[in-house]
């Protein structure tokens, strides 16, 4: 009998959580034989990272999940064997007491954010003491063996090597998204917040001697280079050319075709938490626009995953990096960073392969918490 | 009901009909992660302890605690006795003063509360506010005068803090109990 897990997503702004929470669910049932249903309480973002879905159903599967509406106010039903509320959201007053009159009180979870800080693993695992005899945990995902890890699906790494090797594949996709690859050129995807940094770095692009096809899918930065652009509003399949920079607008793609988008560039622009990481296994060069927080909280959060990524680069290579990246967070001076980052392109490149090697060597989110839950059982066995 | 922010080390919470001793509690607030306050708790019925993380905002039954002033009479070993106005004495241990222990030294003259749970003590506050002495620091190596610049320095009981660069060897300096920061130069307190 399949193991039941209920996963609350409440979606706060963009697509990240339920980015997320959609990707988790289909592991679980794909890699781990879970049955899986995904609490969503808004199904127009669903449908965007998931376009065949139906964004009225109150209940639909997709991939062999129940994807179903998080009703206001709730609606009584038997709570799964694992509950999940994904980002801190508060599980329905209804729910919890269902929990807690469960014969066989289920496993609680509290999913975090990512976070490479410190006191991410001195709090991973953690329980949180609650009435009625319910046992929640912290569950954080990380970069250490001390946290969660991250989402990696079994066959991603087989998958994106395979891509990466085969050239017509590559331009296949390409094609399916409308784009051909100019020859010579470096592709680089955007995925950005709205970014002050960006115009002097696209006309610095637009002055380079090796000329760049940047890749746009829609999104909340398209403005920006609107703006730069000089153009009308910019709609998928817009193509601009200025010097030797080629800019294209793609439409906002579901997760497998991003993942192939960002295995086809050669540098990857990202932000947020989910195509964070999808730009690591990747194997490729990022630049990560980090989700901006009032008083500046998202600095510390930054500062704690550079420390990870830069530790086994070289001081000329780390001091790129970080320069760079800070640039791009603070919105001023990337271009000005940019041809140091250039000028050591190789090293980066090949610590970006290495990092992803290191973080493909520790199991992945969906099993450490389906391993988590196993522990559980045993435990209190 | 009070938030998981709102208790304070010292304070006593009923969870699931128990009473948990906080005897620490950090609070973390990062990027989009939600505020947390991870917790080291005690369980005052059977003495069992654990470490455990709450959302900042999730809700907790405080205990109202009986309180009572006291002062420090003497450490041997692991024991710290205090002794309140009448002369009753109260035995507790380090590892029941984990919130307060680093600004515990022999000879404090600080005005504590012991806390009580059902008649017994269970632990003691300190003032928010305490002055204690520099026992060694290095000298200034900048000469910084503005207070912004920070060194190490050791107070009697080996505690270390954070004090402004201009501080020196027998220096008297206030601390704030609830975060052990260093809030100032002072004058020796009066005997």
């Amino acid at each position: 009998m399949r193991v039941t897990w209920d996963i609350f997503c409440s979606v706060v702004d963009n697509y990240g959580d339920i980015g997320v929470t959609w990707r988790l669910a289909r592991q679980l049932v794909a890699e781990h034989e879970c049955a899986v249903r995904l609490w969503v309480d808004d199904l127009a973002a669903f449908a965007r990272v998931c376009p065949q879905a139906d964004a009225q159903a109150l209940v639909q599967w997709q991939a062999g999940v129940e994807v179903r509406h998080w009703p206001q106010p709730w609606q009584a039903c038997e709570p799964a064997a694992v509950v999940i509320e994904a980002f801190a959201c508060s599980l329905p007053g209804a729910y919890v007491e269902a929990m807690a009159a469960k014969a066989v009180r289920p496993l609680w979870l509290n999913l975090e954010y990512l976070s490479a800080e410190d006191w991410v693993g001195g709090c991973h695992g953690l329980p949180s003491l609650q009435p009625g005899g319910l046992q929640k945990f912290f569950f954080f995902p990380g970069f250490t063996a001390a946290t969660g890890g991250l989402l990696r699906e079994a066959a991603l790494l087989a998958e994106r090597c395979a891509f990466q090797a085969d050239a017509a594949a590559q331009a296949a996709f390409l094609a399916s998204l409308g784009v051909e690859r100019l020859a010579g050129a470096q592709l680089v995807s955007l995925f950005a917040y709205e970014n002050g940094a960006l115009a002097e770095w696209l006309s610095l692009l637009s002055e380079g001697a090796v000329p760049t096809q940047l890749l746009v899918p829609e999104g909340r930065v398209l403005a920006d280079v609107q703006a730069w652009l000089g153009v009308g509003p910019l709609q998928a399949g817009a193509q601009h050319r200025r010097g030797a920079l080629q800019v294209q607008v793609l439409p906002f793609v579901e997760q497998a075709a991003y993942d192939r988008l960002l295995w086809s560039c050669e540098l990857n622009l990202v932000r947020g938490e989910d195509s964070f990481v999808r730009a690591q296994w990747a194997g490729r060069p990022m630049l990560w626009h980090i989700y901006p927080q009032e008083e500046g909280a998202h600095w510390d959060k930054l500062e704690a995953f550079l420390a990870h990524y830069c530790a086994s680069l070289s001081p000329q290579a780390a001091s790129a990096l970080r320069a760079a990246w800070h640039a791009w967070n603070a919105g001023s001076a990337l271009a000005q960073a940019w041809p140091a980052v250039q000028a050591v392109w190789p090293e980066l490149l090949a610590h970006a392969e290495q990092w992803c090697e290191l973080q493909a060597a520790r199991p992945d989110l969906a099993r450490r918490l389906e391993q988590f839950y196993r522990n559980w059982l045993s435990y209190a066995a | 009901m009070k938030t998981a922010q709102e208790m304070k080390p010292n304070s006593v919470a009923l969870i699931d009909g128990q009473p948990w001793l906080i005897q620490k509690a950090e609070f973390t607030k990062s990027g989009r992660n939600s505020a947390i306050v991870k917790m080291k708790l005690k369980n005052l019925l059977n003495g069992s302890k654990t470490e455990t993380v709450y959302k900042a905002d999730d809700k907790m039954e405080p205990v109202i605690l009986e309180r009572k002033e006291v002062n420090l009479s003497y450490i041997s070993g692991d024991d710290y006795v205090f002794m309140d106005p009448e002369y009753n004495s109260y035995e507790l241990r380090a590892e029941d003063l984990e919130s307060v222990l680093p600004f515990i030294e022999e000879g404090m003259t600080d005005v504590c509360e012991a806390v009580f749970f059902e008649g017994k003590v269970i632990s003691v506050d300190l003032p928010t506010t305490i002055v204690r002495q520099i026992t060694y620091t290095e000298n200034s190596a900048r000469g910084d005068t503005s207070g912004k610049v920070m060194k190490t320095a050791k107070l009697s009981n080996g505690t270390e803090v954070k004090v402004a660069d201009f501080c020196n060897i027998d220096d008297w300096i206030e601390i704030d109990t609830r975060d052990g920061s260093y809030k100032g130069r002072t004058q020796a307190p009066q005997a």
